[in-house]
Parts: structure tokens; C-alpha cells; sequence
């Protein structure tokens, strides 16, 4: 009969912290707004991993860029046919790319060309090319472009201004869409020929050189050829470029770790709190229960009850918070902090990355950790002698 | 039914001191008799009650319960002894206020995880046994001194314990209520109840119901 979960200790647990409704509901409501912080901390970071690791992987293996007075310069395309003599080296694209930075709404979009009969160096460029219009100025553009614009007014087309003043009118034919929106959110896919109108660049020109090579061991030693060949150029390798994201991303993680400690540390203030001691009232709650044939692990169990309700109702309603704050809201504020587009990128969504080994780190780090600091202290009361406990 | 062979009781006052409660009693009470232990605040009275419900233990000697000798018995042996064979009624009730009268009541039985029915039974046949029935959904914290009191009583009783010990019952009632008090203790006397009472209330010297005053002084039986 005693090993059946006795219903009169959960009931008796459960009025128990409806008796102290005011003292439940706060420790409730802290531990609920800890959970949510911490698991929106995680969440975030888990979806900006997520992001960032697939942009990594979409990146060309390496890329060729011109270097004047310490700068970033235009590349004269015909460096593609030196390279393509290189053994090793499968193909070479000359990128034309740029930012503009729409003034309307305070934001910089990334126009990128493609040409309707290269081959493409991104998979994602594939589809769009053969759903691009290259017949007259047309344009594919990400979810975030097309959010600014239809915001701007601009729902079929856009005005772009050109380094002379005068305007280029490019029809918005659709919207392209990449594997990661943070990859494809602020992009504008149009013809090499209208990229480089905007920017005003020469038709022998273009921003970079993309490479692919045939054997990844390989890429190192033809990215050295390549510098030897043209050494006014920056060669980046994509070894070079996953490290740059991976600092970025550490140094943003050190934010959000700093909060993490922080919400952590709030959270321990109230662990060592309820583990430092129960209060009179509660002490001689125990003794009288222990008085009238409570055992200690009917005391125990009670409070197990209590500590449960308690923490697992802020661990449940803390992580649906956080879930909604996250991925339905986008998490204003925290969201800003990691990615620091603000200001300059259109704002994407985070992507839905809901990593089991995360859920059961919170579950670990708050509900047994609560249920301990409640039972600890009342177990301390509860082997004590019940006659001492109550005088 | 109750023996009390050569007991001693300390208090640790601090490390280096400790207070002598009870020194080296010897007691025996039989089954259904009524004992008044007589005696003045800090006589020792109380901790002889606490060592027979196995609330504390002796520092030596032996406390035997029918054939138990429950100064030997594990903690939750001690528990299950209480909630089977004792019924204390404390000297400040010790009733948890924020709970309903018949949430006082069936307290004891809530470990042992009895069907509902047989809970309502006996929760029943104690509101009735102490006419306190009308105030089974009321909140004890709002009861009288003289309810609680029955409050307090009800569950010692709702077991059906063969031993009734109670502390000072009539310390915090009027006259009026600590005739009723004896009127209980005559009416668990008839059902063959063993009871002791620690009081220093004249009221209970040379009653009737009282098979035998012990007058304790300063930890020692006189």
C-alpha cells in the first residue's frame, strides 16, 4: 500500500503552497523568469549556430580579392583564365556584389549578380537564375529586402540611385530563397549587367574571384599559387573565413554568456536561500507532523511534491515563453545583441532549432537543483527530534 | 503497559553543559488506568510524556510500550508507534491554523493512504465523539481556545490510539471549559483508554476519574 503514490501527500503538497499563495506565486514567478532567460539565451544561440555553421558551408572555397593602398579594389576578370590554368582548380566565377544602403529605411541590401548562362557557385543560385527575368531589369530579392520595400511602397519595383544621381528602375520578380535566411535575407539576386550599372562598375571589372577546387586537401597549396601569380590580391580561404564567423560568434557568445552568468547567479541566490533554512513556522509544521506519526519520508516526499509542483510548473511555462519570445517573436533586444544587424542588415528570423540536449541541460540545472534546496533544509528539521522541533 | 525503568533525560544546554530533565524514574502504568502527573513548570512532567510517545529518546535507561521498547526503535518505527498506539494532545494544540478542522483532524492518517471512505469513518465518528461536527469546514485559526482544544483531541483520536497522554490540557481554558475537558477524559476512560495527563491544575487532584497522582520534582518521582 505504501509503495503507491499517495495522493493525500500530493493534495496535502499542493494546499500547502496554495496556503503560502503569495510566497509560491513570487518564488514561482522568479524562477519562471530565470528559466525563460536562460533557455532564450540558449535557444538564440543554438539558432545562430545553426545559421551561421550552414552559411559556413555555402561559402566558396576560396575567394580572390584585389588589393590597392591596403584596400578592397575592383579585380580585372581576365585573372579568371590564369587561375583555371592552375592544376587542381575546377572552376573560377568572377562575383559582382556590393551593398547598397537604402537611405528610406536605414538599411544595406547585398545586390549580387549572376549571369544567366554561368555556372553558378552558390546551389541556391541555381533556382534563382532560371526563375530570374534576364530579358529586362529585373530582381529576385530575400524575405527582409522585400519586407523594407513593401514598407517603402516599393511593392513591384525599385528605384536604385547610381553614383551619377540618376535613377535605375529594376522590376522586383519574385523572391529568392537560400537554405538560411540570415544567407539570403538582406539579398538581391539581379543580372551581372544591372549590378554593375548601379555600382558603376566597368564590364572587364568585378568585385571577387570565387574558386572552387576539385580535392579539398588541395586548397591551401592552390590558394598560395594563386598569391604567387597575383600578389596585389587577398587570397581567402574558406578555413580563413570560418575562423573570422568564429570569432564573431564567440565574441557575441561572450555577451549572451555574461547574461547567462547573471541569470544563473540570480538563480543560485534563491537556491541558497531556500536551502539556507526554513522558517519557524515551517519547522514546527514538521515537528507536529512528525508528531502525530509522519515518518521522515512522508515529511520528505511532501516536500518533493512541493519543490516539483513548483519548479517543473516554471520549468514548462519558462521554456514555452522562451520558445514564443524566440521564435515567434523574434526575441526583441536579446536577438540584437548576437547577431548586431541592427541597424544595417534588414532583420531576419531566427531559424526553429529545438535541441533536445539544451531542454534537458534547463531541466537539470533548475528542477532537481530547486527540489534539492527545498528538501535539504526540511530533511535537517525532519531527523531531528520531533520534541526538539516543536518546543 | 507503560514502564519506565531507570531513565534519565539531558538537555545540552551547550557543548560543555547540559540541563538533568529526568533522573533515573522508574514508572509503571497499566492498561486503562488514568495518571495525573503532578508537578511545577520544568518538573519534568512534559519530557516523560515526549519519552513515552517516542518524540525524544532517553540519554540511558528504557522506555517499554506493551512489549515495545520504543527507546530502542528507529526514527520511523517512532513514527509508525505514534500514529498507531499514541494520541498527544499537545499543550499549545500544536493544530496547523491555515488548515480546515477535519484537515487538522485526519492528518495522522494521511501517510498511511487509506481509502476515502474509510477515512470519512473515522473522521465522522471523532466530530461526533467531541461535538465539533459544525465546525469541520471552519479554518482553526478561527476557533476558541475550548474548540481547539477538541480539535487537538480529535485527532489524537482518530486512530483510535490505546494511549491518550496530554500536556497541560487546561493551561489555556476557562473553568467552564476544563470541566468538559475531565467530561472527555471520563467518557475515553470508559472506552478503556490509557491515559496521563501532565498538569499542575488543582482541578485534576482527588477527580474520580484519576486512578493515580505521581508528584514529580526536579527530574525525580516523590
Amino acid at each position: 500500500m505504501r509503495s503507491r503514490i499517495n495522493l493525500y501527500i500530493v493534495e496535502y503538497a499542493i494546499n500547502s503552497l496554495l496556503r503560502q499563495k503569495y510566497k509560491t506565486l513570487f518564488i514561482g514567478l522568479v524562477l519562471t523568469l530565470l528559466i525563460f532567460l536562460l533557455s532564450s539565451v540558449f535557444f538564440i544561440t543554438n539558432s545562430m549556430k545553426h545559421e551561421l555553421q550552414a552559411t559556413v558551408d555555402a561559402l566558396p572555397e576560396i575567394t580572390v580579392q584585389k588589393i590597392k593602398a591596403g584596400r578592397h579594389d575592383e579585380i580585372d576578370v581576365d585573372v579568371i583564365d590564369a587561375i583555371l590554368e592552375l592544376n587542381g582548380v575546377e572552376s573560377a566565377v568572377a562575383r559582382v556584389w556590393g551593398y547598397y544602403y537604402f537611405q528610406n529605411a536605414g538599411v544595406n541590401f547585398t545586390l549580387v549578380g549572376i549571369d544567366e548562362y554561368e555556372e553558378q557557385y552558390k546551389k541556391s543560385f541555381v533556382a534563382a537564375a532560371s526563375k530570374l527575368d534576364f530579358t529586362k531589369p529585373s530582381m529576385l530579392v530575400g524575405e527582409g529586402v522585400k519586407r523594407v520595400m513593401d514598407a517603402n511602397y516599393y511593392k513591384e519595383y525599385f528605384n536604385f540611385i547610381k553614383p551619377d544621381g540618376s535613377l535605375k528602375r529594376v522590376d522586383i520578380g519574385g523572391v529568392f530563397k537560400a537554405e538560411t535566411e540570415l544567407e539570403s535575407n538582406d539579398i538581391i539576386l539581379m543580372s551581372k549587367e544591372s549590378v554593375r550599372e548601379i555600382f558603376d562598375m566597368k564590364e572587364n571589372k568585378a568585385t571577387d574571384i570565387v574558386v572552387r577546387v576539385a580535392n579539398f586537401n588541395e586548397v591551401a597549396t592552390i590558394a598560395s599559387k594563386i598569391k604567387l601569380l597575383y600578389p596585389d590580391t587577398r587570397v581567402i580561404t574558406k578555413d580563413d573565413l570560418k575562423i573570422s564567423y568564429q570569432n564573431i560568434f564567440d565574441y557575441k557568445s561572450g555577451i549572451f554568456l555574461a547574461l547567462f552568468t547573471t541569470a544563473l547567479f540570480a538563480f543560485f541566490i534563491i537556491i541558497y536561500d531556500r536551502a539556507s533554512g526554513l522558517s519557524s513556522e515551517q519547522k514546527r509544521e514538521i515537528g507536529i507532523l512528525k508528531a502525530i506519526g509522519w515518518r521522515v519520508d512522508d515529511v520528505l516526499r511532501e516536500k518533493f511534491y512541493e519543490g516539483f509542483v513548483v519548479s517543473l510548473l516554471a520549468y514548462v511555462v519558462g521554456i514555452t515563453l522562451a520558445l514564443a519570445f524566440v521564435y515567434i517573436f523574434h526575441a526583441p533586444f536579446l536577438r540584437e545583441i548576437f547577431s548586431g544587424y541592427s541597424q544595417l542588415k534588414t532583420s531576419f528570423a531566427l531559424p526553429f532549432v529545438l535541441d533536445m540536449q539544451t531542454l534537458a541541460l534547463l531541466f537539470f540545472l533548475t528542477v532537481p537543483l530547486y527540489i534539492a534546496a527545498i528538501i535539504i533544509p526540511s530533511w535537517r528539521s525532519a531527523t531531528l527530534e520531533a520534541d526538539e522541533v516543536i518546543r | 503497559m507503560i514502564r519506565l525503568v531507570d531513565v534519565v533525560k539531558k538537555y545540552e544546554v551547550n557543548q560543555s553543559q547540559s540541563v538533568v530533565a529526568l533522573d533515573g524514574i522508574n514508572l509503571e502504568i497499566k492498561k486503562g488506568e488514568v495518571v495525573v502527573l503532578r508537578g511545577s513548570s520544568g518538573s519534568g512532567k512534559s519530557t516523560i510524556l515526549s519519552l513515552i510517545a517516542a518524540l525524544s529518546k532517553p540519554t540511558s535507561g528504557e522506555v517499554v510500550v506493551g512489549d515495545e521498547r520504543i527507546s530502542k526503535l528507529p526514527d520511523s518505527f517512532a513514527s509508525d508507534f505514534r500514529r498507531n498506539t499514541i494520541g498527544f494532545v499537545f499543550q499549545k494544540y500544536n493544530l496547523i491554523h491555515t488548515l480546515s478542522v477535519e484537515e487538522n483532524i485526519i492528518l495522522p492518517l494521511v501517510p498511511i493512504n487509506l481509502d476515502a471512505k474509510e477515512i470519512k469513518v473515522k473522521l465522522e465518528r471523532v466530530l461526533g465523539m467531541f461535538h465539533i461536527a459544525h465546525k469541520a469546514k471552519q479554518l482553526v485559526k478561527n476557533l476558541s481556545g475550548g474548540e481547539q482544544q477538541r480539535v487537538a483531541i480529535a485527532r489524537a483520536n482518530i486512530n483510535n490510539p490505546q494511549i491518550i497522554l496530554a500536556d497541560e490540557p487546561t493551561a489555556n481554558l476557562d473553568a467552564k471549559l476544563s470541566l468538559s475537558f475531565v467530561e472527555i477524559v471520563k467518557e475515553l476512560k470508559a472506552e478503556g483508554k490509557t491515559i496521563v495527563i501532565a498538569t499542575h491544575d488543582p482541578l485534576f487532584f482527588g477527580l474520580d476519574v484519576v486512578d493515580r497522582e505521581i508528584e514529580i520534582s526536579q527530574g525525580k518521582l516523590l
